[in-house]
C-alpha cells in the first residue's frame, strides 16, 4: 500500500511536500492512537490477563490525547494551506475486477476540528471515568468500548468515502449499545440496550442503500466523486434525482442515531447506561453523529431541497416533541437525554435551512454543556444544597414560563399527551412492532409444528392411534 | 527422452499436493483405527486432535502450494461427467483448510463425558470424508461422499436422549436430498449438460441435483430440518453436518459451467440462488424470536448458509467471490457461536432466550467470544463478514440490485437476533454466589483459533479476495481482470470527458 496525497501548492510559506507528509503522518496518528489502546487494552483482557484501573485509564487516555495532539497539529499544518482540503488515500483495503475497497480520508476544515473536539471529550470523560466506575466489575469493558467508540468515532469523522464513513457509524453503534446494556444484570439496561441497537440497525438501511446506490451511480464510494470544493462551500458532481435519494437514505440514517422521531424511543431509556458514557454518548458525540453525516455530505442536500425540507419538518417536530415530553420528566437524566433530542432537533432544522456553520457551532457548544450537565447529573442533590446554604433559603421558582400563556385547559391536555410521551412510542410500537413481531412468532410457531408433525413415528401403530 | 525441467516443477508441485491431499483425508482414518483398536490409553481427545491437526497443516501446505504455483488448477484420477476423481483448484486450496480448522475446533471444545470413543470415532470419519469432498469434482464420489456424510450425522442425533423425531426430519431430509442426487447425477452422466445441446434427461437430472441441493442446504421451502437438527442433535454433529457446506460445493462442481449457458450459470444454479435469498431475510426473521439458544443458531446457519448459495449464482467473479467469503466467514464464526453455546451448555444446561439468564458474571469470557464472533458473523467492519458482503452487493448492482438489498436485510435481521441473542444469555440477574464457569485452555485455544482468521482476514483481506479471485475465475471460465481498474463505462465516460 503506498500512501499518496492530493497535491495541492496554496501554501502559506511551508513547502508542499512537507505539508502532505505531516497531513498524513497525523491524520493516520488521530486514527490509530485510539485504535491501538483498544488493542493494548482489550487483548490483554480477553486472554484473561486485564490491565489494572490505573494502566486502563491510562492507556486509554493517551490514545485519546495522542489523537487530540495530533488533529491540532493538523488544524495548524491547514492553517498554514489555506484550509484547503488533503485527501489522504492510505491505499486499497482489497480489489476484485473494478471493485476497489479503497481506504480513504479527508482533512478539512470540517474534519479536523470536530477530530480534536471529539478526542478532547473523550480524553476529559475517560479521566472522568477512571475515578467515576473505580472497583466497578467491568471497569475494563468500558474502556474497551470506549476506545471502541473513540476509534469509530476519528474513523468517520475523517472519513473521505462512503465505504469508511459506514465502518465508523457501525463501531459508533455497536458501542452504545454494549455501553446501554453495561449494567447488565438489570433487565431494564438490556432491553433499552436491544431497543437502542434495533433503532440503530434499522436505520443504518439507509446508510448502507445510500452506499450501494452511490457506487452505482459514480463508481466508487469516494466523496470525491460526489462533491468537490472547500467545506461548507462544496459543490455537487451527480444528478439531482441521485442527490435527492441519496439525501433522503442519510437523513433516515441520521435520524435513527440522533434519535430524532418516530426513533427517538430509545434516546431516554439510553440513559441507564453509566454516567460518562451517557455524556459522551447521548449529551455530546453519538447524539450528533447523524448531524455531521448531514454536513459532510451538505452539497448532496444543497442539490435536494426535497430532503432538506423533511429535515426542518422533522428537527422542528422533534424538538416540539422533547421540550413537550422534557418538561414532565421526573428523572434528572431523563429530562437531559430529552434536552440533547430538543437540541439535535434544531440542528437538524439548521442543517435543512443551510445554515450549516450555525450547525457546527451549535453541535459543539450543545455538546460541551450537555456532556458538563450529565457528569455533574449524579451529584445534582447535593450541588443543590450546596446552592441553598449559600443563598440561605430555596432559591425560588424559574419565574415566567411559555406554558403559563396557555388555556389551563388546554395545559392539561398537553401535560396529558406529554406524560403518554406524546403517544409516539405506543403509535410505532402498536402500529408496526408488534404486528410484526406477532407474525413472526406466528410464522416460528407453524414451522415448529411442522417439524413437529414430519418427526412424528410413523410406524402402523402410530397411524392407529396406539400410544 | 530428456526430461523437461519447466514441466518438472509443476509435476513436483502437483505431487506434492496430492500428498498432503491424502494426508489430511487419511490422518483422521488413521485416528479412528488407533481409537479402535484401543491402542491409546489416554482420552480420545489427544490422538482425534493430533490427526486433526495433521490435516489442518496438510490443508496450510496445499494453500502454500496452490499460491506458488500460479493458482493453476490440478486434476488426476478417472474422470467422468465433467469431473475428476481428483481435482485440486482454488475452491478446495482456500475451502480445506477452513474446514480443517473448524474440525478441529469441534473436537478441541468437545464437553468430556460426551467425547468416548464411538464419538470421536464420528467426528473424525466425517471430517475425512469432508476433506474428500473438498478434493474431488468427481459427481459418482461426489453421491457417495454425501452418503458417507449424513450416515454419521443420523447416528448420532439418533443415539441422543430424546432426539427421535429430530433424527426423523433429518432421515427424510436426507433420503430425499440423496434420491434426488442419485438420479439427478445418473441424468446428467447420460446426457452431460457439460456439452452442447444436452437433451431434456440432461437438463431434468440438472434440476434434480438442483433439488437435491436444495433440500440438503436446508434452503426454503425445504428449511425446517436445519432448526430441528440444531434443536436435536449434539452440537458437535450439527456443526459438522452444515458448517463445510458439502452441498453447496455440490452445486459448484456440477451446475457451474453449463456449456448451454453463455455466461457459464446454469438456469438450476439462478433458481436456486433466489429461493436462497429468500431464505437468507426469512431465517434472519426466524431467528428474531427464537426462545432457545439452539432455535438462533439454527436460524442463523440456516440464513448464513443461504448467503453462500445466494452469491454462487453470480456471472462475474465478484459475486462468486462474495460467497466464497461468506462460506468462509459465516463457518468460522457460526461454528464459534455454536461452541461457546456449547461450552455453556455442558455447564449450566439448555439456555432459553424467553428471559435474560444472566450468564455474564459466571462466565466473561465465554461472553466476550460470543460476542466477537456474534460480531464477525453479521458484518462488523474489520471482520471477513463484511468484506463477504460488501462483495455481494457490490457485484450485485450491474444485474440484480434485488439481491443486494436483501443481503442488507438479511444482515440486518441477523444482526438483530444476534445481539439479542448476546444480551439474553448473558444479560440478567445473577446469583453473586453462583458457581464460576472458568473457560478451559483447550476451549480458548480452539476459540481463538476460530477468531484470528475472522479478525486478521478481515483486516488484511486482499491475498485471500485474490485468490478467490482466481478459483472463481476459473469456475466461470472467465480471465481475472486487474484489479481495482474502473468499470468499462466509467473508463468510457471519463476518456470522453
Amino acid at each position: 500500500m503506498i500512501p499518496l496525497i492530493c497535491s495541492v501548492n496554496q501554501t502559506r510559506g511551508l513547502p508542499a511536500g512537507l505539508t502532505q507528509d505531516l497531513v498524513l503522518m497525523l491524520v493516520v496518528a488521530q486514527l490509530l492512537a485510539p485504535a491501538a489502546t483498544l488493542a493494548a487494552v482489550g487483548l490483554p483482557a480477553l486472554f484473561g490477563f486485564p490491565l489494572g484501573e490505573r494502566r486502563t485509564t491510562w492507556c486509554v487516555g493517551a490514545g485519546f490525547a495522542t489523537g487530540f495532539a495530533a488533529g491540532l497539529a493538523t488544524l495548524v499544518v491547514l492553517w498554514f494551506r489555506n484550509f484547503v482540503p488533503e485527501v489522504v488515500h492510505l491505499g486499497t483495503w482489497f480489489a476484485v475486477g473494478h471493485h476497489a475497497a479503497t481506504i480513504e480520508l479527508v482533512a478539512d476544515g470540517l474534519s479536523v476540528p470536530y477530530v480534536c473536539f471529539s478526542s478532547g471529550l473523550c480524553a476529559v470523560v475517560n479521566a472522568f471515568a477512571g475515578k467515576y466506575l473505580h472497583r466497578e466489575p467491568g471497569f475494563t469493558r468500558f474502556f474497551v468500548l470506549l476506545a471502541v467508540f473513540g476509534t469509530g468515532m476519528n474513523l468517520m469523522v475523517l472519513a473521505g468515502s462512503i465505504d469508511v464513513l459506514f465502518a465508523g457509524w457501525e463501531f459508533l453503534g455497536i458501542s452504545s449499545a454494549l455501553l446501554i446494556g453495561f449494567f447488565h444484570e438489570r433487565q431494564n439496561a438490556v432491553k433499552a440496550a436491544l431497543r437502542a441497537f434495533t433503532t440503530y440497525r434499522i436505520c443504518d438501511v439507509g446508510l448502507l442503500a445510500a452506499g450501494v446506490i452511490v457506487h452505482q451511480a459514480v463508481g466508487s464510494g469516494d466523496f470525491e466523486r460526489l462533491f468537490s470544493g472547500t467545506w461548507p462551500h462544496a459543490q455537487c458532481l451527480v444528478p439531482p434525482t441521485t442527490a435527492t435519494l441519496v439525501s433522503l437514505l442519510l437523513v433516515f440514517a441520521a435520524m435513527g442515531k440522533s434519535g430524532q422521531v418516530p426513533f427517538s424511543g430509545w434516546l431516554p431509556r439510553a440513559m441507564e447506561g453509566p454516567t460518562p458514557s451517557s455524556a459522551i454518548f447521548y449529551g455530546a458525540l453519538s447524539i450528533h453523529a447523524g448531524a455531521y453525516v448531514l454536513l459532510r455530505c451538505e452539497p448532496l442536500l444543497d442539490a435536494a431541497p426535497l430532503a432538506r425540507l423533511l429535515l426542518v419538518m422533522i428537527g422542528v417536530g422533534t424538538a416540539i416533541h422533547a421540550v413537550l415530553v422534557g418538561s414532565v420528566q421526573s428523572d434528572l437524566k431523563a429530562m437531559l437525554a430529552y434536552a440533547s433530542m430538543t437540541q439535535a432537533g434544531l440542528i437538524f432544522a439548521e442543517i435543512g435551512l443551510g445554515l450549516r456553520t450555525l450547525a457546527l457551532i451549535h453541535i459543539v457548544s450543545h455538546a460541551i454543556l450537555r456532556s458538563l450537565q450529565i457528569l455533574r447529573s449524579p451529584s445534582a442533590l447535593h450541588d443543590r444544597h450546596e446552592l441553598e446554604a449559600a443563598l440561605g433559603g430555596h432559591p425560588g421558582s424559574g419565574g415566567w414560563s411559555f406554558k403559563d400563556m396557555l388555556p389551563e385547559k388546554f395545559q392539561r391536555l398537553l401535560y396529558r399527551v406529554a406524560l403518554e410521551r406524546g403517544f409516539e412510542e405506543m403509535a410505532v410500537m402498536r402500529g408496526v412492532v408488534d404486528p410484526v413481531w406477532r407474525g413472526l412468532e406466528r410464522l416460528d410457531a407453524a414451522e415448529r409444528s411442522w417439524v413437529e408433525w414430519l418427526g412424528k413415528s410413523w410406524s402402523w401403530r402410530h397411524r392407529r392411534g396406539g400410544p | 527422452m530428456t526430461a523437461d525441467p519447466a514441466a518438472a516443477i509443476p509435476d513436483a508441485l502437483h505431487g506434492a499436493m496430492l500428498l498432503l491431499t491424502a494426508a489430511a483425508v487419511v490422518a483422521p482414518l488413521i485416528a479412528v483405527a488407533v481409537l479402535k483398536l484401543g491402542g491409546f490409553p489416554t482420552s480420545p481427545r489427544t490422538p482425534a486432535a493430533a490427526a486433526l491437526l495433521i490435516s489442518c497443516l496438510a490443508a496450510s501446505g496445499i494453500v502454500l502450494l496452490w499460491n506458488s504455483g500460479n493458482g493453476e488448477s490440478f486434476s488426476s484420477g478417472e474422470r467422468l461427467g465433467g469431473g475428476s476423481l481428483i481435482q485440486i483448484d482454488g475452491i478446495t486450496a482456500v475451502l480445506m483448510p477452513t474446514v480443517a480448522v473448524i474440525e478441529l475446533a469441534i473436537l478441541l471444545v468437545a464437553p468430556k463425558r460426551f467425547l468416548d470413543v464411538p464419538a470421536t470415532a464420528r467426528i473424525l470419519c466425517a471430517a475425512s470424508a469432508t476433506f474428500a469432498a473438498f478434493a474431488t469434482s468427481h459427481p459418482l464420489v461426489l453421491v457417495a461422499i454425501w452418503v458417507v456424510t449424513a450416515l454419521p450425522t443420523w447416528i448420532s442425533i439418533r443415539g441422543t436422549p430424546g432426539s427421535r423425531p429430530a433424527a426423523r426430519v433429518f432421515a427424510t431430509a436426507m433420503l430425499v436430498s440423496l434420491g434426488c442426487l442419485t438420479s439427478g447425477t445418473v441424468m446428467m452422466l447420460v446426457d452431460p449438460p457439460w456439452e452442447r445441446h444436452a437433451g431434456i434427461v440432461g437438463n431434468a437430472g440438472g434440476w434434480l441435483v438442483a433439488l437435491a441441493v436444495l433440500v440438503r442446504k436446508g434452503i426454503f421451502p425445504f428449511h425446517s430440518w436445519y432448526p430441528a437438527l440444531f434443536s436435536g442433535a449434539p452440537m458437535s454433529t450439527a456443526l459438522a453436518a452444515t458448517m463445510p457446506q458439502i452441498a453447496a460445493y455440490t452445486a459448484v462442481r456440477l451446475l457451474i459451467g453449463h456449456a448451454d449457458h453463455g455466461d457459464g450459470v446454469a438456469l438450476e444454479l439462478v433458481t436456486l440462488s433466489q429461493l436462497a435469498l429468500v431464505t437468507a431475510v426469512y431465517g434472519g426473521a426466524l431467528a428474531l424470536v427464537q426462545r432457545d439458544l439452539r432455535g438462533l443458531i439454527g436460524t442463523l446457519a440456516m440464513s448464513q448458509s443461504a448467503m453462500v448459495l445466494a452469491g454462487l449464482a453470480g456471472k462475474v467473479p465478484m459475486e462468486l467471490n462474495g460467497a466464497f467469503c461468506v462460506w468462509i466467514s459465516s463457518g468460522l464464526a457460526l461454528t464459534g457461536i455454536g461452541l461457546v453455546a456449547w461450552a455453556i451448555e455442558s455447564r449450566a444446561g439448555p439456555l432459553s432466550l424467553a428471559t435474560p439468564q444472566g450468564r455474564f458474571r459466571d462466565a466473561p469470557e465465554l461472553a466476550a467470544f460470543f460476542l466477537l464472533f456474534g460480531l464477525a458473523a453479521i458484518g462488523l467492519p474489520g471482520t471477513l463478514s463484511f468484506v463477504a458482503d460488501d462483495l455481494i452487493v457490490s457485484g450485485s448492482l450491474d444485474d440484480q440490485l434485488h439481491a443486494g438489498l436483501m443481503t442488507i436485510a438479511s444482515t440486518v435481521l441477523c444482526a438483530i437476533a444476534v445481539l439479542r441473542g448476546w444480551f439474553m444469555v448473558f444479560g440478567g440477574p445473577t446469583a453473586i454466589d453462583g458457581p464460576k464457569h472458568l473457560i478451559l485452555r483447550r476451549e480458548r485455544v480452539a476459540m481463538t483459533g476460530l477468531l484470528v482468521p475472522l479478525f486478521v482476514l478481515g483486516l488484511y483481506p486482499a491475498p485471500l479476495v485474490r485468490s478467490l479471485e482466481r478459483a472463481a475465475g476459473q469456475l466461470l471460465g472467465v480471465p481475472v481482470e486487474e484489479s481495482g481498474n474502473p468499470p468499462p463505462s466509467l473508463q468510457e465516460s471519463s476518456s470522453g470527458s
